[in-house]
Protein backbone atom coordinates (compact mmCIF):
# COMPACT_ATOMS: atom_id res chain seq x y z
CA UNK A 1 0.00 0.00 0.00
CA UNK A 2 1.71 3.43 -0.71
CA UNK A 3 1.51 6.29 0.61
CA UNK A 4 -0.97 8.71 -0.93
CA UNK A 5 0.18 12.14 -1.96
CA UNK A 6 -1.64 15.57 -3.28
CA UNK A 7 -2.06 16.80 -6.54
CA UNK A 8 -1.17 19.81 -8.33
CA UNK A 9 -1.71 20.85 -11.89
CA UNK A 10 1.44 20.73 -14.07
CA UNK A 11 2.54 23.60 -16.11
CA UNK A 12 1.46 23.34 -19.45
CA UNK A 13 4.42 22.36 -22.18
CA UNK A 14 5.97 25.72 -23.97
CA UNK A 15 5.02 26.21 -27.56
CA UNK A 16 8.16 26.43 -29.44
CA UNK A 17 10.10 29.67 -30.40
CA UNK A 18 7.19 31.23 -27.35
CA UNK A 19 9.56 33.81 -24.76
CA UNK A 20 10.80 32.48 -21.09
CA UNK A 21 8.13 32.06 -18.98
CA UNK A 22 8.04 33.81 -15.72
CA UNK A 23 10.19 32.66 -12.22
CA UNK A 24 7.84 29.38 -11.59
CA UNK A 25 5.00 30.38 -9.69
CA UNK A 26 6.25 27.91 -6.84
CA UNK A 27 8.89 29.93 -6.23
CA UNK A 28 6.96 33.18 -6.21
CA UNK A 29 4.09 30.87 -3.71
CA UNK A 30 7.08 30.30 -1.27
CA UNK A 31 8.38 33.67 -1.34
CA UNK A 32 4.89 35.35 -0.54
CA UNK A 33 4.27 32.44 1.73
CA UNK A 34 7.36 33.21 3.94
CA UNK A 35 6.73 36.61 3.64
CA UNK A 36 3.37 35.68 5.33
CA UNK A 37 4.53 33.53 7.92
CA UNK A 38 7.06 35.97 9.02
CA UNK A 39 4.24 39.29 8.97
CA UNK A 40 2.03 37.16 11.53
CA UNK A 41 5.41 35.79 13.75
CA UNK A 42 6.26 39.45 14.57
CA UNK A 43 2.78 40.33 14.48
CA UNK A 44 2.04 37.46 17.21
CA UNK A 45 5.84 38.33 18.99
CA UNK A 46 4.64 41.98 18.88
CA UNK A 47 1.04 40.86 20.94
CA UNK A 48 2.70 38.76 23.39
CA UNK A 49 5.13 41.85 24.04
CA UNK A 50 2.57 44.29 24.31
CA UNK A 51 -0.70 42.13 26.22
CA UNK A 52 1.93 40.87 28.94
CA UNK A 53 2.40 44.54 29.69
CA UNK A 54 6.15 44.75 28.27
CA UNK A 55 6.61 41.06 29.51
CA UNK A 56 5.89 42.34 33.10
CA UNK A 57 3.01 39.69 33.31
CA UNK A 58 5.07 37.08 30.99
CA UNK A 59 5.65 33.56 32.91
CA UNK A 60 9.22 32.96 31.87
CA UNK A 61 8.39 28.73 32.87
CA UNK A 62 6.37 29.40 29.95
CA UNK A 63 8.57 30.24 27.39
CA UNK A 64 9.11 27.46 25.28
CA UNK A 65 5.18 27.30 24.89
CA UNK A 66 4.88 31.01 24.13
CA UNK A 67 7.97 30.34 21.67
CA UNK A 68 5.81 27.02 19.59
CA UNK A 69 3.21 29.40 19.10
CA UNK A 70 5.18 31.80 17.56
CA UNK A 71 6.64 28.56 14.99
CA UNK A 72 3.03 27.49 14.87
CA UNK A 73 1.77 31.27 13.73
CA UNK A 74 4.43 31.13 11.19
CA UNK A 75 3.48 27.64 10.04
CA UNK A 76 0.12 28.16 9.88
CA UNK A 77 0.43 31.71 7.78
CA UNK A 78 3.14 29.55 5.57
CA UNK A 79 0.91 26.56 4.26
CA UNK A 80 -2.50 28.48 4.56
CA UNK A 81 -0.72 30.89 1.96
CA UNK A 82 0.10 27.89 -0.15
CA UNK A 83 -2.86 26.35 0.14
CA UNK A 84 -5.25 29.30 -0.85
CA UNK A 85 -2.51 30.17 -3.86
CA UNK A 86 -4.18 26.71 -5.54
CA UNK A 87 -6.88 27.87 -8.17
CA UNK A 88 -9.46 25.69 -6.51
CA UNK A 89 -8.92 27.05 -3.15
CA UNK A 90 -8.22 30.72 -4.08
CA UNK A 91 -11.26 30.73 -5.67
CA UNK A 92 -13.37 28.99 -2.38
CA UNK A 93 -11.54 31.54 -0.38
CA UNK A 94 -12.29 34.34 -2.66
CA UNK A 95 -15.82 33.11 -3.30
CA UNK A 96 -16.37 32.04 0.96
CA UNK A 97 -15.24 35.19 2.17
CA UNK A 98 -16.94 37.49 0.16
CA UNK A 99 -19.90 35.92 0.76
CA UNK A 100 -18.68 35.65 4.74
CA UNK A 101 -18.74 39.75 4.78
CA UNK A 102 -21.29 40.48 2.50
CA UNK A 103 -23.61 43.53 3.46
CA UNK A 104 -26.02 42.72 0.82
CA UNK A 105 -26.15 38.63 1.85
CA UNK A 106 -26.34 39.87 5.23
CA UNK A 107 -29.58 42.18 4.75
CA UNK A 108 -30.84 39.16 2.07
CA UNK A 109 -30.17 35.92 5.57
CA UNK A 110 -29.11 37.63 8.06
CA UNK A 111 -29.21 34.57 10.66
CA UNK A 112 -27.53 32.27 7.83
CA UNK A 113 -24.30 32.81 8.89
CA UNK A 114 -24.71 32.50 12.52
CA UNK A 115 -26.49 29.68 12.12
CA UNK A 116 -23.67 27.57 9.86
CA UNK A 117 -20.95 28.93 12.26
CA UNK A 118 -22.99 27.14 15.16
CA UNK A 119 -24.22 23.86 13.31
CA UNK A 120 -21.29 23.85 11.27
CA UNK A 121 -18.31 24.70 12.81
CA UNK A 122 -19.47 24.26 16.63
CA UNK A 123 -21.68 21.28 16.60
CA UNK A 124 -20.67 19.76 13.56
CA UNK A 125 -24.18 18.26 12.19
CA UNK A 126 -22.62 16.97 8.78
CA UNK A 127 -20.20 14.61 10.93
CA UNK A 128 -23.55 13.17 12.50
CA UNK A 129 -24.40 12.04 8.86
CA UNK A 130 -21.25 10.60 8.43
CA UNK A 131 -21.04 8.48 12.02
CA UNK A 132 -23.05 9.34 15.74
CA UNK A 133 -20.38 7.35 17.34
CA UNK A 134 -17.93 9.89 15.19
CA UNK A 135 -19.72 12.78 16.00
CA UNK A 136 -19.69 12.35 19.42
CA UNK A 137 -15.64 11.62 19.86
CA UNK A 138 -15.25 14.76 17.50
CA UNK A 139 -17.52 17.21 19.52
CA UNK A 140 -15.70 15.83 22.59
CA UNK A 141 -12.12 16.43 21.02
CA UNK A 142 -13.14 19.72 19.93
CA UNK A 143 -14.76 21.52 22.93
CA UNK A 144 -12.00 19.58 24.89
CA UNK A 145 -9.68 21.03 22.49
CA UNK A 146 -10.88 24.58 21.98
CA UNK A 147 -11.55 24.92 26.05
CA UNK A 148 -7.43 24.15 26.26
CA UNK A 149 -6.90 26.40 23.98
CA UNK A 150 -8.87 29.79 25.38
CA UNK A 151 -6.75 28.96 28.37
CA UNK A 152 -3.31 28.48 27.34
CA UNK A 153 -2.49 30.22 24.77
CA UNK A 154 -3.78 33.55 26.27
CA UNK A 155 -1.67 32.56 29.77
CA UNK A 156 1.73 31.38 27.44
CA UNK A 157 1.21 35.06 26.21
CA UNK A 158 1.03 36.44 29.58
CA UNK A 159 -2.33 37.88 28.48
CA UNK A 160 -3.80 36.13 31.15
CA UNK A 161 -2.84 36.91 35.06
CA UNK A 162 -4.34 35.57 38.74
CA UNK A 163 -2.88 37.35 41.33
CA UNK A 164 -4.11 37.16 45.05
CA UNK A 165 -3.16 39.75 47.96
CA UNK A 166 -3.63 36.55 50.53
CA UNK A 167 -3.18 33.41 49.41
CA UNK A 168 -5.59 30.87 48.49
CA UNK A 169 -9.05 31.37 49.43
CA UNK A 170 -10.70 35.01 48.52
CA UNK A 171 -9.31 37.79 46.94
CA UNK A 172 -8.37 36.07 43.89
CA UNK A 173 -8.17 38.38 40.85
CA UNK A 174 -8.30 37.23 37.05
CA UNK A 175 -6.93 39.99 34.87
CA UNK A 176 -6.25 39.99 31.74
CA UNK A 177 -3.92 42.47 29.82
CA UNK A 178 -3.38 43.81 33.13
CA UNK A 179 -7.35 44.61 33.61
CA UNK A 180 -9.07 43.02 36.48
CA UNK A 181 -12.15 41.47 34.96
CA UNK A 182 -13.11 38.88 37.70
CA UNK A 183 -12.88 38.74 41.49
CA UNK A 184 -13.31 35.32 42.63
CA UNK A 185 -12.96 32.47 45.90
CA UNK A 186 -10.18 30.44 44.71
CA UNK A 187 -11.44 27.52 47.22
CA UNK A 188 -15.64 28.27 45.71
CA UNK A 189 -16.68 26.18 42.97
CA UNK A 190 -15.80 28.88 40.41
CA UNK A 191 -12.20 28.62 41.71
CA UNK A 192 -12.29 25.00 41.09
CA UNK A 193 -13.49 24.86 37.42
CA UNK A 194 -10.89 28.06 37.11
CA UNK A 195 -7.58 25.72 38.02
CA UNK A 196 -8.72 22.62 36.59
CA UNK A 197 -10.37 23.80 32.98
CA UNK A 198 -7.22 21.79 31.33
CA UNK A 199 -8.24 18.56 33.70
CA UNK A 200 -12.30 18.93 32.57
CA UNK A 201 -10.74 19.65 28.94
CA UNK A 202 -8.15 16.49 28.66
CA UNK A 203 -11.14 14.91 30.59
CA UNK A 204 -13.29 15.66 27.41
CA UNK A 205 -10.26 14.82 24.98
CA UNK A 206 -8.72 11.32 26.31
CA UNK A 207 -12.00 9.10 25.29
CA UNK A 208 -13.12 11.09 22.25
CA UNK A 209 -9.37 10.21 21.12
CA UNK A 210 -8.85 7.57 22.15
CA UNK A 211 -12.37 6.26 20.43
CA UNK A 212 -10.73 7.32 17.51
CA UNK A 213 -7.62 5.08 17.66
CA UNK A 214 -9.49 2.36 18.57
CA UNK A 215 -11.46 3.27 15.17
CA UNK A 216 -8.23 2.99 13.40
CA UNK A 217 -7.45 -0.01 14.91
CA UNK A 218 -10.60 -1.98 14.17
CA UNK A 219 -12.34 -0.36 11.14
CA UNK A 220 -11.06 -1.68 8.06
CA UNK A 221 -12.66 1.49 6.14
CA UNK A 222 -10.72 3.35 8.54
CA UNK A 223 -7.10 1.54 8.20
CA UNK A 224 -7.73 1.64 3.88
CA UNK A 225 -5.06 3.50 2.99
CA UNK A 226 -4.15 5.32 6.48
CA UNK A 227 -0.53 6.64 7.49
CA UNK A 228 0.87 6.98 10.61
CA UNK A 229 2.10 10.40 10.74
CA UNK A 230 -1.33 11.74 9.51
CA UNK A 231 -3.94 9.80 10.80
CA UNK A 232 -2.40 8.46 14.17
CA UNK A 233 0.38 10.58 15.25
CA UNK A 234 -2.24 13.13 16.22
CA UNK A 235 -4.63 11.04 17.83
CA UNK A 236 -1.28 10.02 19.94
CA UNK A 237 -0.41 13.31 20.24
CA UNK A 238 -3.79 14.50 21.83
CA UNK A 239 -3.73 11.51 24.42
CA UNK A 240 -0.18 12.04 25.74
CA UNK A 241 -1.15 15.34 26.26
CA UNK A 242 -4.18 14.67 28.24
CA UNK A 243 -2.71 12.57 30.32
CA UNK A 244 0.82 14.03 30.97
CA UNK A 245 -1.34 16.84 31.83
CA UNK A 246 -3.65 15.23 33.85
CA UNK A 247 -0.63 13.66 35.42
CA UNK A 248 0.29 17.24 36.75
CA UNK A 249 -2.65 17.56 38.67
CA UNK A 250 -2.35 14.15 40.28
CA UNK A 251 1.33 14.26 40.94
CA UNK A 252 0.04 18.13 43.29
CA UNK A 253 -2.50 16.34 45.10
CA UNK A 254 -1.78 13.01 45.66
CA UNK A 255 2.07 12.56 45.30
CA UNK A 256 3.19 16.32 47.12
CA UNK A 257 4.63 16.51 44.10
CA UNK A 258 6.51 13.69 42.94
CA UNK A 259 8.13 13.33 39.31
CA UNK A 260 6.34 16.81 38.74
CA UNK A 261 9.24 18.04 37.09
CA UNK A 262 9.81 15.61 34.56
CA UNK A 263 5.97 15.10 33.97
CA UNK A 264 5.80 18.62 33.28
CA UNK A 265 8.93 18.05 30.49
CA UNK A 266 7.27 15.45 29.11
CA UNK A 267 3.81 17.57 28.78
CA UNK A 268 5.92 20.14 27.53
CA UNK A 269 7.79 18.28 24.78
CA UNK A 270 4.19 16.57 23.54
CA UNK A 271 2.73 20.17 23.64
CA UNK A 272 5.71 22.07 21.63
CA UNK A 273 5.70 19.02 19.52
CA UNK A 274 1.68 19.42 18.70
CA UNK A 275 1.56 22.82 17.99
CA UNK A 276 4.54 22.72 15.59
CA UNK A 277 3.23 19.92 13.68
CA UNK A 278 -0.53 21.41 13.64
CA UNK A 279 0.64 23.65 10.61
CA UNK A 280 1.69 20.16 8.34
CA UNK A 281 -0.47 17.42 9.17
CA UNK A 282 -4.03 16.63 9.69
CA UNK A 283 -4.76 19.35 12.69
CA UNK A 284 -4.39 21.62 9.55
CA UNK A 285 -8.33 21.21 9.09
CA UNK A 286 -9.03 23.12 12.23
CA UNK A 287 -7.72 26.19 9.76
CA UNK A 288 -9.11 25.12 6.66
CA UNK A 289 -12.67 24.62 7.68
CA UNK A 290 -13.99 28.13 8.39
CA UNK A 291 -13.08 29.02 4.72
CA UNK A 292 -15.84 26.17 4.10
CA UNK A 293 -18.41 28.13 6.38
CA UNK A 294 -18.44 31.00 3.26
CA UNK A 295 -18.38 28.56 0.67
CA UNK A 296 -21.70 26.84 2.28
CA UNK A 297 -22.78 30.17 2.19
CA UNK A 298 -22.02 31.40 -1.20
CA UNK A 299 -24.17 28.75 -2.14
CA UNK A 300 -26.89 29.26 0.31
CA UNK A 301 -27.70 32.93 -0.75
CA UNK A 302 -27.70 32.21 -4.78
CA UNK A 303 -30.40 29.32 -3.62
CA UNK A 304 -32.09 31.62 -2.14
CA UNK A 305 -32.41 33.50 -5.15
CA UNK A 306 -33.36 30.20 -7.34
CA UNK A 307 -30.34 30.96 -9.40
CA UNK A 308 -30.58 27.02 -9.81
CA UNK A 309 -28.01 25.41 -13.13
CA UNK A 310 -30.07 22.91 -14.76
CA UNK A 311 -28.89 19.42 -16.60
CA UNK A 312 -28.39 20.69 -20.29
CA UNK A 313 -29.85 17.20 -21.19
CA UNK A 314 -32.16 16.17 -18.45
CA UNK A 315 -33.14 19.39 -16.47
CA UNK A 316 -32.21 17.85 -13.49
CA UNK A 317 -30.39 20.91 -11.17
CA UNK A 318 -26.80 20.86 -10.56
CA UNK A 319 -25.60 23.50 -8.15
CA UNK A 320 -26.17 27.25 -8.36
CA UNK A 321 -25.45 29.12 -11.17
CA UNK A 322 -22.66 31.29 -9.83
CA UNK A 323 -20.97 27.56 -8.72
CA UNK A 324 -21.14 26.38 -11.80
CA UNK A 325 -19.39 29.41 -13.32
CA UNK A 326 -16.72 29.54 -10.38
CA UNK A 327 -15.93 25.95 -11.47
CA UNK A 328 -15.78 26.43 -14.72
CA UNK A 329 -13.97 29.54 -13.76
CA UNK A 330 -11.40 27.06 -11.65
CA UNK A 331 -11.01 24.64 -14.58
CA UNK A 332 -10.00 27.39 -16.97
CA UNK A 333 -7.15 28.02 -14.41
CA UNK A 334 -6.11 24.39 -14.36
CA UNK A 335 -6.47 24.45 -18.33
CA UNK A 336 -8.86 21.60 -18.11
CA UNK A 337 -10.65 22.67 -21.40
CA UNK A 338 -13.71 20.19 -21.02
CA UNK A 339 -14.96 22.59 -18.73
CA UNK A 340 -18.37 22.72 -21.49
CA UNK A 341 -18.87 19.12 -19.30
CA UNK A 342 -19.71 20.86 -16.31
CA UNK A 343 -23.17 21.77 -17.41
CA UNK A 344 -24.70 18.02 -17.76
CA UNK A 345 -24.70 16.17 -14.53
CA UNK A 346 -23.11 13.40 -13.34
CA UNK A 347 -25.23 10.83 -15.20
CA UNK A 348 -25.98 12.33 -18.29
CA UNK A 349 -22.21 12.49 -19.14
CA UNK A 350 -21.85 8.55 -18.45
CA UNK A 351 -24.73 8.05 -20.96
CA UNK A 352 -23.48 10.55 -23.20
CA UNK A 353 -20.30 8.76 -22.87
CA UNK A 354 -22.05 5.03 -23.38
CA UNK A 355 -23.34 6.53 -26.02
CA UNK A 356 -20.77 7.80 -27.89
CA UNK A 357 -19.68 4.42 -27.22
CA UNK A 358 -22.31 2.73 -29.15
CA UNK A 359 -22.16 4.75 -32.02
CA UNK A 360 -18.50 5.63 -32.71
CA UNK A 361 -16.67 2.57 -31.04
CA UNK A 362 -18.77 -0.76 -31.02
CA UNK A 363 -21.58 -0.36 -32.93
CA UNK A 364 -22.78 -4.13 -32.15
CA UNK A 365 -22.87 -3.08 -28.63
CA UNK A 366 -26.19 -2.61 -29.80
CA UNK B 1 1.42 2.78 -18.06
CA UNK B 2 -1.03 0.07 -17.66
CA UNK B 3 -0.50 -2.26 -14.74
CA UNK B 4 -2.89 -4.80 -13.04
CA UNK B 5 -6.16 -2.78 -13.67
CA UNK B 6 -9.58 -2.93 -14.50
CA UNK B 7 -10.84 -3.38 -17.66
CA UNK B 8 -14.00 -2.73 -18.99
CA UNK B 9 -15.87 -4.47 -21.83
CA UNK B 10 -19.55 -2.66 -22.41
CA UNK B 11 -20.25 -5.05 -25.08
CA UNK B 12 -19.93 -7.81 -22.29
CA UNK B 13 -22.69 -6.12 -19.52
CA UNK B 14 -25.67 -7.59 -19.26
CA UNK B 15 -26.58 -5.46 -16.66
CA UNK B 16 -26.84 -7.77 -14.03
CA UNK B 17 -26.52 -5.35 -11.12
CA UNK B 18 -24.08 -7.86 -9.22
CA UNK B 19 -20.99 -5.40 -9.72
CA UNK B 20 -23.40 -2.57 -7.76
CA UNK B 21 -24.43 -5.04 -5.11
CA UNK B 22 -20.88 -6.14 -4.29
CA UNK B 23 -19.03 -2.49 -4.51
CA UNK B 24 -21.07 -2.17 -1.27
CA UNK B 25 -19.35 -5.06 0.37
CA UNK B 26 -16.18 -3.14 -0.33
CA UNK B 27 -15.01 -1.99 3.24
CA UNK B 28 -13.90 1.19 2.11
CA UNK B 29 -17.53 2.26 1.98
CA UNK B 30 -19.79 -0.13 3.19
CA UNK B 31 -23.45 -0.14 2.66
CA UNK B 32 -22.95 2.41 -0.46
CA UNK B 33 -22.16 1.13 -4.09
CA UNK B 34 -19.85 3.53 -6.12
CA UNK B 35 -19.95 1.98 -9.28
CA UNK B 36 -22.69 3.27 -11.86
CA UNK B 37 -24.52 1.31 -14.20
CA UNK B 38 -26.57 2.76 -17.16
CA UNK B 39 -28.82 1.87 -19.17
CA UNK B 40 -28.28 4.29 -21.94
CA UNK B 41 -31.59 3.88 -23.95
CA UNK B 42 -33.67 1.83 -21.77
CA UNK B 43 -37.22 0.49 -23.20
CA UNK B 44 -35.23 0.24 -26.70
CA UNK B 45 -32.13 -0.99 -25.94
CA UNK B 46 -30.87 -3.99 -23.29
CA UNK B 47 -27.19 -1.95 -23.33
CA UNK B 48 -25.29 -0.95 -20.45
CA UNK B 49 -22.59 0.71 -19.16
CA UNK B 50 -20.74 -0.34 -15.86
CA UNK B 51 -18.57 3.00 -14.76
CA UNK B 52 -16.23 2.84 -12.31
CA UNK B 53 -13.82 5.31 -11.24
CA UNK B 54 -10.92 5.50 -14.39
CA UNK B 55 -8.15 6.89 -12.35
CA UNK B 56 -7.20 9.80 -14.62
CA UNK B 57 -3.20 9.99 -15.58
CA UNK B 58 -3.11 12.87 -17.68
CA UNK B 59 -4.27 15.46 -17.01
CA UNK B 60 -3.78 13.31 -13.26
CA UNK B 61 -7.12 13.27 -11.27
CA UNK B 62 -9.30 16.81 -12.82
CA UNK B 63 -11.10 15.79 -9.71
CA UNK B 64 -8.34 15.95 -7.05
CA UNK B 65 -7.20 19.26 -9.10
CA UNK B 66 -10.55 21.32 -8.54
CA UNK B 67 -10.38 19.84 -5.32
CA UNK B 68 -10.42 23.58 -3.05
CA UNK B 69 -9.58 21.58 0.04
CA UNK B 70 -6.63 19.23 -1.01
CA UNK B 71 -8.66 16.33 -0.09
CA UNK B 72 -8.33 13.84 -3.04
CA UNK B 73 -5.15 11.86 -2.54
CA UNK B 74 -3.57 9.88 -5.31
CA UNK B 75 -1.08 6.76 -4.35
CA UNK B 76 2.25 6.36 -5.75
CA UNK B 77 0.56 3.70 -7.42
CA UNK B 78 -1.96 5.74 -9.66
CA UNK B 79 -4.79 5.28 -7.34
CA UNK B 80 -7.08 8.13 -7.13
CA UNK B 81 -8.48 7.64 -3.69
CA UNK B 82 -11.87 8.81 -2.01
CA UNK B 83 -11.82 12.00 -0.28
CA UNK B 84 -10.54 12.53 2.54
CA UNK B 85 -12.95 12.69 5.19
CA UNK B 86 -11.06 15.03 7.65
CA UNK B 87 -10.40 17.39 4.56
CA UNK B 88 -13.70 17.14 2.30
CA UNK B 89 -16.20 20.07 2.65
CA UNK B 90 -18.39 18.71 0.36
CA UNK B 91 -18.19 21.49 -2.07
CA UNK B 92 -18.98 19.14 -5.12
CA UNK B 93 -16.51 20.23 -7.39
CA UNK B 94 -15.02 17.12 -8.04
CA UNK B 95 -18.60 15.85 -8.79
CA UNK B 96 -19.24 18.15 -11.05
CA UNK B 97 -15.38 18.63 -12.61
CA UNK B 98 -15.06 14.45 -13.36
CA UNK B 99 -15.31 13.87 -17.53
CA UNK B 100 -16.46 10.78 -16.82
CA UNK B 101 -19.30 11.61 -14.33
CA UNK B 102 -18.03 9.47 -11.66
CA UNK B 103 -18.08 10.92 -7.76
CA UNK B 104 -20.99 10.24 -5.49
CA UNK B 105 -21.53 13.19 -2.52
CA UNK B 106 -23.45 12.76 0.82
CA UNK B 107 -25.08 16.62 1.10
CA UNK B 108 -25.85 15.94 4.74
CA UNK B 109 -22.29 14.47 5.29
CA UNK B 110 -20.69 16.65 3.23
CA UNK B 111 -18.60 14.11 1.83
CA UNK B 112 -17.26 13.14 -1.43
CA UNK B 113 -17.23 9.06 -2.29
CA UNK B 114 -15.84 7.41 -4.87
CA UNK B 115 -14.90 4.48 -6.23
CA UNK B 116 -10.80 3.53 -4.93
CA UNK B 117 -10.79 0.48 -6.95
CA UNK B 118 -11.20 -1.43 -3.94
CA UNK B 119 -7.92 -0.29 -2.30
CA UNK B 120 -8.16 -2.12 0.91
CA UNK B 121 -8.27 -5.55 -1.61
CA UNK B 122 -6.35 -4.35 -4.37
CA UNK B 123 -3.21 -3.01 -2.43
CA UNK B 124 -3.12 -6.57 -1.43
CA UNK B 125 -3.19 -8.11 -4.56
CA UNK B 126 -6.24 -9.01 -4.49
CA UNK B 127 -9.30 -8.31 -7.13
CA UNK B 128 -11.81 -5.72 -6.79
CA UNK B 129 -15.21 -6.54 -5.74
CA UNK B 130 -17.09 -5.64 -8.69
CA UNK B 131 -14.60 -7.43 -11.01
CA UNK B 132 -14.63 -10.86 -8.93
CA UNK B 133 -18.20 -11.02 -8.90
CA UNK B 134 -18.78 -9.89 -12.79
CA UNK B 135 -20.65 -13.20 -14.54
CA UNK B 136 -19.46 -12.08 -18.43
CA UNK B 137 -16.07 -10.46 -17.47
CA UNK B 138 -17.48 -6.71 -18.60
CA UNK B 139 -14.87 -5.54 -15.64
CA UNK B 140 -11.75 -7.97 -15.79
CA UNK B 141 -9.15 -7.19 -13.18
CA UNK B 142 -5.33 -8.03 -14.40
CA UNK B 143 -2.82 -6.93 -16.39
CA UNK B 144 -3.20 -6.29 -20.56
CA UNK B 145 -1.29 -9.37 -20.80
CA UNK B 146 -3.46 -12.06 -19.06
CA UNK B 147 -6.66 -10.17 -20.62
CA UNK B 148 -5.17 -11.01 -23.59
CA UNK B 149 -4.01 -14.58 -22.60
CA UNK B 150 -7.53 -15.35 -21.87
CA UNK B 151 -9.18 -13.15 -24.62
CA UNK B 152 -6.16 -13.26 -27.68
CA UNK B 153 -6.62 -10.46 -30.18
CA UNK B 154 -8.59 -8.35 -27.76
CA UNK B 155 -7.33 -4.56 -28.17
CA UNK B 156 -8.00 -1.87 -25.14
CA UNK B 157 -8.05 1.88 -25.44
CA UNK B 158 -6.94 3.73 -21.96
CA UNK B 159 -7.58 7.54 -23.72
CA UNK B 160 -10.71 9.59 -23.90
CA UNK B 161 -11.87 12.80 -25.93
CA UNK B 162 -13.31 14.84 -24.52
CA UNK B 163 -13.69 17.51 -27.66
CA UNK B 164 -10.58 18.35 -27.77
CA UNK B 165 -8.91 17.32 -24.82
CA UNK B 166 -7.59 13.75 -24.54
CA UNK B 167 -7.74 12.28 -21.62
CA UNK B 168 -5.33 9.27 -20.54
CA UNK B 169 -6.47 6.97 -17.67
CA UNK B 170 -5.39 4.01 -15.21
CA UNK B 171 -8.31 2.04 -16.33
CA UNK B 172 -8.96 1.03 -19.66
CA UNK B 173 -11.86 -0.07 -22.31
CA UNK B 174 -11.91 -3.13 -24.44
CA UNK B 175 -11.99 -1.50 -28.34
CA UNK B 176 -12.22 -3.13 -31.91
CA UNK B 177 -8.66 -3.64 -33.02
CA UNK B 178 -9.15 -0.59 -35.48
CA UNK B 179 -10.65 1.34 -32.77
CA UNK B 180 -7.36 0.90 -30.60
CA UNK B 181 -5.22 3.66 -32.27
CA UNK B 182 -7.60 6.31 -31.72
CA UNK B 183 -9.25 8.14 -28.18
CA UNK B 184 -12.54 6.40 -27.05
CA UNK B 185 -15.25 9.27 -27.63
CA UNK B 186 -16.27 10.54 -23.92
CA UNK B 187 -19.45 12.26 -25.50
CA UNK B 188 -17.96 15.90 -25.76
CA UNK B 189 -18.60 18.02 -27.55
CA UNK B 190 -22.43 17.45 -27.13
CA UNK B 191 -24.17 17.40 -30.88
CA UNK B 192 -27.91 16.25 -29.88
CA UNK B 193 -29.80 16.89 -26.74
CA UNK B 194 -33.05 14.92 -26.30
CA UNK B 195 -33.28 15.18 -30.89
CA UNK B 196 -32.50 18.71 -30.57
CA UNK B 197 -28.99 19.58 -32.46
CA UNK B 198 -27.03 22.08 -30.02
CA UNK B 199 -24.15 22.57 -32.45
Amino acid sequence: MSEPTEVRAAAPPRPPGAPEPAPPAGRSVAARATLAGTAVSLLLITAIVLGSRLLRDFDSALLPYAVATVFLAFGVAYRYTVWVSAPGARRLFKKGFGSFFSAANFKKAPTALPRMITTYLGFQKFLGARSRARWAAHQLIFWGCLLAAAITFPLTWGWFTFTSGSGSGPGYEMRIWGIKVLGFNSLNILGWLMFHGLDIAAVLVIPGASYFLWRRMKDRGAITGQRFAYDLLPLICLIVISVTGLLLTFSSIFLHGGGYEFLAILHMVSVVFTLIYIPFGKFFHIVQRPAAVGMQLFKYTARQDEQVFACKRCGEPIDTTPYVENLRGTMRDLRLDFNAFVEYCPRCKRILRGNAYLTHVKKGFK
Amino acid sequence: MMGRTIFIDPGRCIGCQACVSACRECDSHRGKSMIHLDYSDPGQSVASLPTVCMHCEDPVAPCAEVCPADAILVTADGVVQQADTTRCIGCANCVNACPFGVPKIDLQAKLQMKCNLCYDRTAYGLAPMCATVCPTGALFYGTLEELQAERPGVQVADSFAFGDVVVSTGVAMVVPADKVQWPVPGGLPVVEVNGVDVR
